[in-house]
């Protein structure tokens, strides 16, 4: 097996693990930013230049321990499905997917860190756990970067701190985000208020496919915008309350759901996790959100025969190019839609 | 569906793009996928530059063609084509239009100096600390000139560096840009 699929074919790793509040949080991620000082950004930077930071990060990389079993991937030697599955599983960027020169992974055997080479930024160090962990996601990509800053001379001012390409992420270049899974608020209505007021201490609310993505199944990415003038420290703490205050309010949403509504309630989780377990033939989209209730009856005690972890991986492997990687052939959307019904009927029975 | 590149292959890959307002919706086969390099990507990326470079033009009303067209000895780019991509183009860059981008920085984080983490490098703290040396005594001259706007320019510059020194940032009054306080969550009862 190679590389590739040595780290493809099984589940990442951190899915697997139970974490805090892991009913309502899927992952906790931390980036961080960085670019070598003297040399041009990516976007800019000639073809020699890509490949001599890409040498200069791949020696660090292997010099300190962190890293050491990391798998390393050149965007250049794999195909374009397969950049693509990597981008299903949010290991690259979707800008990795189409510009590939000279662009890097290095990523851990469990997944939980990572760093991209020639993204935006020169690194872009990448650190991922299951349910509400920032703090322990911060300290992993912290331990690497000091590891790093070590080796590397990374671009620094005084004044403006890491210097990135985009001014958005200048300053710490860190962003925190969680990705939340929340049908109460969005039953009870509530959510566009929780989103309002997210954005309000300037935090930001995506669908779950990040950047320019729709909202489906009721999950949703927060993170925070501000990278400048506030220390790593205050942003994870901030972020922590907050994404915590948006859980109290999913939890009430959820309890008065069973306060007021209890049958309907009940009744939509079952169905929707009865047509899981009996399609034939289920879309992306219908999926998502038959999992989405599965999920929520799961995490109320409703459903006990199928746990939050296997639901979380489902929602990974059922994405169009794992499909493809798992049954190892090109397939149509509609032959697509028989052979998700048929992975997910067989995972939840493996149970 | 048919691929919307080669017109004959079944598109098996299909994506939403959300530009704005705008949604554009992309089928292609993985053959077209591979071969393309996703050059539509880099379309949509322009786009979100095209975003971000309107957002900064705003931000940029007080500026001169000269500034527009100065260029950076670091790598050659002027500031008219940081307005169009929305980045920069090296390290640099960030001094040679440093006024300029004050006004954005200050738009997208409430704030222009960098309160963190300082990479360990040797020397660093030290440079550091000889600027802000460097600094006071240009500020007591200052002071003597009566030249008290740049004056209190220096000292906001200090009071920065100071932050940024990490060891005493706590008993330092905050960044003189002044920073939102820790606003509560609002809505939902």
């Amino acid at each position: 097996m190679t590389d590739f699929g040595k780290l493809i074919d099984k589940p990442a790793g951190w899915l697997c693990e139970p974490g805090e509040e892991s009913e309502m949080v899927l992952s906790s991620r931390v980036r961080l930013a960085r670019n070598l000082n003297g040399r041009p950004f990516t976007h800019i930077a000639p073809p020699d230049i890509l490949e001599e930071i890409s040498g200069s990060v791949a020696a660090a990389l292997a010099a300190g321990d962190i890293m050491k079993e990391a798998l390393m991937i050149e965007m250049e030697k794999i195909t374009g499905a397969e950049r693509m599955l990597l981008a299903e599983r949010r290991l690259i960027s979707n800008e990795l997917v189409g510009n590939f020169k000279s662009r890097n992974l290095a990523v851990r055997p469990d997944e939980k860190l990572s760093v991209m080479v020639n993204e935006e930024d020169h690194l872009r160090l990448q650190s991922i756990e299951s349910g509400l962990a920032m703090s322990s996601a911060f300290k992993a990509a912290r331990e690497l970067d000091d590891d790093l800053d070590k080796r590397l001379d990374f671009a620094f001012s005084d004044r403006l701190g890491y210097l990135t390409a985009c001014t958005t992420n200048v300053g710490t270049g860190l962003r925190v985000s969680a990705m939340v899974h929340l049908p109460g608020l969005v039953h009870n209505n509530d959510i566009r208020q929780v989103i309002d007021g997210l954005r309000h201490v300037r935090l930001t609310v995506r669908g779950s496919y990040g950047e320019g993505s729709e909202v489906t199944g009721n999950f949703f990415q927060i993170s925070n915008s501000i990278t400048l003038g506030v220390s790593e420290e205050d942003t994870v703490a901030n972020m922590e309350s907050h994404v915590r205050k948006v859980l109290e309010f999913e939890k009430k949403a959820r309890e008065s759901l069973l306060r007021e509504a209890r049958t309907l309630l009940e009744d939509k989780i079952w169905r929707s996790y009865g047509i899981l377990k009996s399609a034939r033939l289920v879309s992306s989209k219908e999926a998502m959100s038959l999992i989405s209730a599965t999920r929520l009856g799961a995490g109320l005690g409703i459903i006990t025969d199928v746990k939050i972890p296997v639901l979380n991986e489902i929602l990974i492997m059922i994405q169009p190019m794992h499909l493809q990687r798992l049954y190892d052939r090109e397939m149509s959307p509609e032959e697509r839609d028989t052979v998700r019904a048929d992975y997910i009927r067989s995972r939840i029975e493996i149970n | 569906m048919v691929c919307q590149f080669c017109k004959k292959r079944e598109a098996t890959i299909h994506f939403t793009n959300v530009i704005g307002n705008r949604i554009e919706k992309i089928h292609i086969c993985t053959s077209c996928a591979d071969e393309k390099g996703f050059d539509y990507l880099k379309k949509s990326n322009f786009e979100k530059g095209d975003l971000l470079a309107g957002l900064m033009n705003l931000a940029f009303q007080a500026g001169s063609p000269e500034a527009a067209s100065r260029r950076c000895g670091g790598c050659g780019r002027t500031y008219a084509d940081f307005k169009k991509t929305g980045k920069l183009g090296c390290s640099q860059c960030y001094e040679v239009f440093r006024e300029e981008l004050e006004q954005i920085l200050t738009s997208v984080h409430g704030d222009t100096c960098h309160k963190g983490k300082v990479p360990g490098r040797q020397g660093s703290r030290i440079d550091l600390m000889k600027k802000i040396h460097d600094l006071q005594k240009e500020l007591r001259t200052m002071i003597e000139l009566e030249q008290y706007e740049r004056a209190a320019e220096i000292r906001d510059e200090i009071t920065c560096l100071k932050n940024t020194g990490g060891g005493g940032a706590g008993k330092e009054p905050p960044c003189p840009s002044g920073k939102e306080g820790s606003a509560e969550l609002g809505g939902q009862a």
